[in-house]
């Protein structure tokens, strides 16, 4: 990107009057809110006085502790899984679909996407509830005796988050694929490599960096979620915004409510934090 | 060798395409049920729960509120992304990296985090709920992802025509709205429709900032607390047709704009 | 985040223009609430949001009645808290809780002439509770039980006199929990025979050690739907904290849905009405809970879409096949077994909230 176009007629305040309304409202509805929510975790829900309470109950509390562990154990589930199905399927699009049917195929691939979000969560509970359609194929055949747990169970709660996944890493991966120039499959089938070996050596590591991004996006997008877990876990563990919803919800408590989302909030930054650094180790 | 990928490649494409349908599928099936529960055996077809959803004024003023939030707060969010991004294009500006790096920094922040700032400051603030509040924040998320993709799109040759337009004497005004916006409108209308997409099915902003009047995604979530029925599949593939009808629009609008 | 580093110039900018920023965004986001000053605002549970229910009475009195939902009296009252005096006209309220909005001086007393008082059930009147200082400030709208509902044709219904069979291995998976912790926290008092009234901290540890095995025995803890969904498609065969709210709503769906109330007794669940002190409409609030306790509003409150209850007033112009499914002929047996609601104070309920999570988190 260059920035070199800077005119000499137009003057200094022409270009902050640009940037300012977005900066403005950055400031003041993300980092003013989140710096309200600072002050509100270190104040103590009865009586409002000064506390670092919000925050130790958490690390003393073997149960609020717990939520964070299934969240990151979820989450890395999930994050896993989706990649590991979403690129071949993208790399099927992409590579096996010829080129006039591919936007059709992706087009196909993440239609669902476009069911409201809080529904698909529901639909996925109908689909594996004991007298769900999964139960009743897998009995009816004479597969299973006894209906499976499906619903009410982490798996449940993973299984609706990789069906959501799986559409976006699809798109991502695909994305990057096809901005893969040919030439350099070219190039590696010159040097004499068999299609593995151009898969391993050049096609994988050059969509890396596009796989880590929407690694990181599925990491942001399923710790934050609420919905999934509430809907599909049938409350047999908590997650971390359940626990966050639950002090809402339940009792009103803003202060402990603020603690554990910036909590939620720090554990995002670090992955953030490994993500980026390992993705410019990629690039050097 | 080749027959073999070929024939994997379909076996797993289809198979993914199979678990990527199969709840819309039960969705839309069990939405015809005639009966009180979306479970096998299916006793339809019924249009009764579509019936059910039309004459529920809660549901259908939920959907008017989310269409204006939706698209309300994408004009907005696209709006101050596109200025803030000819800003940081065009101009040399003191911390700019710092500064594009504070608008997109909400991206990496989840939603509940950002729905829970927004309720402890307008709380604090004396600040009621209302749509407004939720639409505040569906500008706070989108916003960042609209100035992302049209700062990505601003490249140089758009600068060359700016600056001849520049040059014959055209007034920065003019030039902002006579040849940076209808040459960068492609990204433009892309951030406006994600950013739709993305607040038209946000829930958990508007369920923490809204009161009495709220979104679609609220009130489906209210309607599926107050129990399972088919009214729940009906509403959810209700929205899904609307999405699609309103996709293939955006992909035909598309498709012309490409060829022409 | 780099939230600290990125906005550490901006901040001090931020210090200074903060109360103008913020007093600013209040003018803006205030104009759109000075509409809503005509309408009834109503804090309420789900059963109030029927619109089976609600519509008559706005087209009688055409006013419009804004409803918002909520769970549990902690949160009730922080929306509240939330609020500007004179936001809300009316609450619906867990009656033993009706003296924590008392003390924070929320709500106007009610004027026992103008509403039905001699055609409550004596038992749900509540007196301790809903009187306060010599004046009434909230009135039992419904009632019911947090007991054991269960589908007569999977498990036996002699078991089912017992709390201990929700324990035993007998029925271990087929168990769903209700996902509140005051009434399952009751049940579980009942079932190592405490009186949910005397509960201190010193009876956690025996609380605890109930509630994780019920929890050993359950196969999930839902909220309404995702309990009543349980029971009735047949996930699960035993909700523990269900009663007739779960089972009468589905009994045309599923007539084997029932509930017992086992002979170490139930915990009685019961709603009140009350009006905010600082409602700007007082008569219309009136007008409203009149409407709630007319045999008419009664009625349609019991059967509401979203959980059946026991109407309070005993001249509720219920169907007989209504009747039949709320066991209203045998209400003053079930009353006299009942227990109230655990009322714990503000430091017992976080514990006892801190236990609920514990349970949910155990294995």
């Amino acid at each position: 990107m260059s920035a070199s176009a800077n005119n000499p007629q137009a003057g200094r305040a022409l270009p902050w009057a640009l940037v300012t309304p977005a900066l403005g409202w950055t400031l003041l509805f993300f980092v003013l809110p989140f710096i309200a929510m600072g002050f509100s975790s270190l104040t103590a829900h009865e009586g409002g006085g000064f506390t670092l309470g919000n925050y130790s109950q958490f690390f003393t509390n073997p149960s609020y502790w717990q939520a964070m562990v299934n969240s990151l154990q979820v989450t890395a589930i999930v994050t896993v899984v989706s990649v590991l199905l979403a690129y071949p399927f993208a790399w099927i699009l992409a590579e096996q679909v010829p080129e006039r049917w591919q936007r059709l195929a992706l087009m196909l691939a993440v239609l669902p996407f476009w069911t409201s979000y809080v529904v698909r969560s529901y639909s996925w509970l109908l689909v594996m509830a004991q007298n769900g359609v999964i139960n009743r194929a897998l009995t009816g055949s004479g597969l299973i005796a006894e209906p499976l747990q499906l619903a009410n169970t982490r798996l449940a709660t993973v299984t609706g988050f990789v069906h959501f996944f799986v559409m976006l890493l699809t798109l991502t991966i695909f994305a990057n694929l096809k901005q893969l120039s040919p030439s350099y499959r070219k190039a590696a089938a010159d040097l004499g490599a068999g299609p593995v070996r151009t898969f391993l050596h050049v096609v994988l590591p050059l969509t890396l960096p596009g796989i880590m991004v929407g690694a990181f996006l599925t990491f942001v997008l399923c710790i934050g979620d609420y919905i999934t877990p509430q809907i599909l876990g049938g409350n047999n563990e908590l997650l971390m915004p359940q626990l966050v919803m639950m002090q809402i919800g339940r009792r009103g408590d803003f202060p402990l409510a603020s603690a554990l989302s910036i909590i939620l909030m720090a554990v995002v930054t670090i992955a953030y934090l490994a993500c980026a650094r390992w993705l410019k180790i990629e690039r050097a | 060798m080749r027959w073999f990928v070929r024939i994997a490649s379909w076996a797993y494409a289809l198979a993914v395409y199979g678990f990527i349908f199969l709840p819309v599928v039960v969705l839309v099936l069990f939405s015809l049920q005639a009966t009180s529960f979306p479970i096998p055996p299916f006793t339809g077809p019924s249009l009764r729960w579509y019936d059910a959803v039309l004459s529920d004024t809660r549901l259908t003023s939920a959907l008017v509120n989310s269409l204006l939030v939706a698209s309300i707060s994408s004009a907005t969010a696209v709006t101050l992304g596109f200025l803030s991004a000819w800003g940081f294009a065009r101009f040399v500006l003191p911390g700019s990296g710092l500064l594009r790096g504070l608008i997109t920094l909400p991206l990496t922040v989840s939603y509940l985090i950002i729905g829970m700032g927004l309720l402890v400051l307008f709380n604090w603030a004396g600040v009621p709920k209302s749509l407004l509040a939720a639409g505040i924040g569906h500008v706070v998320i989108n916003l960042p992802l609209c100035f992302a993709i049209i700062y990505s799109q601003m490249g140089d040759h758009q600068i060359n025509i700016e600056r001849a337009a520049r040059d014959l004497g055209a007034p920065e005004w003019k030039v902002l709205l006579l040849i940076t916006v209808p040459v960068m409108a492609p990204a433009i209308f892309a951030g406006f429709f994600l950013s739709m997409t993305f607040s038209w099915d946000e829930f958990v902003i508007s369920f923490l900032l809204t009161r009495f009047e709220t979104t679609l995604p609220v009130e489906i979530w209210n309607l599926l607390r107050s129990g399972l029925n088919p009214k729940t599949n009906a509403v959810g593939s209700l929205v899904f047709a609307v999405s699609i009808v309103l996709v293939v629009l955006f992909e035909l609008t598309l498709l012309r704009r490409r060829k022409a | 985040m780099s939230v600290t580093s990125a906005s550490g110039n901006p901040l001090s900018v931020l210090k200074r223009h903060l109360h103008a920023a913020c007093a600013a965004t209040a003018l803006l986001l205030g104009a759109g609430s000075v509409a809503e000053a005509a309408d009834l605002n109503a804090l309420i549970w789900c059963d109030h949001s029927d619109p089976a229910l609600l519509q008559p009475f706005e087209e009688a009195n055409n006013v419009k009645v804004n409803v918002k939902e909520f769970e549990g009296t902690g949160a009730g009252l922080a929306i509240v808290e939330q609020s500007q005096p004179g936001d809300w006209d009316v609450m619906v309220i867990d009656s033993i809780d009706v003296p924590r909005g008392v003390e924070k001086g929320l709500f106007e007393p009610l004027p026992e002439d103008k509403l039905p008082f001699a055609d409550l059930f004596a038992q749900v009147k509540m007196d301790g509770s809903t009187v306060v200082g010599g004046k009434r400030y909230g009135i039992t709208e419904k009632f019911g039980y947090n007991t054991i509902g269960f589908n007569k044709t999977k498990v036996d219904p002699a078991d089912m006199q017992s709390l201990a069979s929700l324990t035993s291995d007998k029925y271990k998976g087929k168990v769903a929990i209700y996902d509140y912790y005051l009434p399952v926290i009751g049940m579980a008092a009942l079932a190592i025979g405490k009186k949910t009234a005397d509960l201190t901290e010193a009876d956690l540890p025996a609380l605890k050690a109930e509630l994780l095995k019920m929890k050993a025995n359950a196969k999930l803890v839902g909220e309404v739907t995702a309990s009543q969904t349980a029971l009735a498609t047949g996930e699960v065969d035993i909700l523990v904290g269900g009663g007739e709210w779960v089972t009468a709503g589905l009994a045309k769906e599923n007539p084997a849905l029932d509930f017992s109330i086992p002979k170490e007794g139930a915990v009685l669940w019961s709603q009140s009405l009350a009006m905010f002190k600082d409602s700007k409409n007082k008569d219309m609030a009136l007008k409203f809970i009149q409407y709630i306790m007319s045999p008419e509003g009664q009625a349609r409150l019991a059967t509401s879409s979203c959980y059946w209850g026991m109407p309070s007033n005993t001249k509720a112009a219920l169907t007989d096949d209504q009747k039949k499914v709320l066991r209203f002929d045998e209400q003053p047996g079930f009353l006299a077994r009942a227990q109230a609601y655990p009322a714990p104070n503000a430091d017992l309920d976080k514990k006892m909230q801190d236990m609920w999570t514990e349970m949910l988190q155990a294995k």
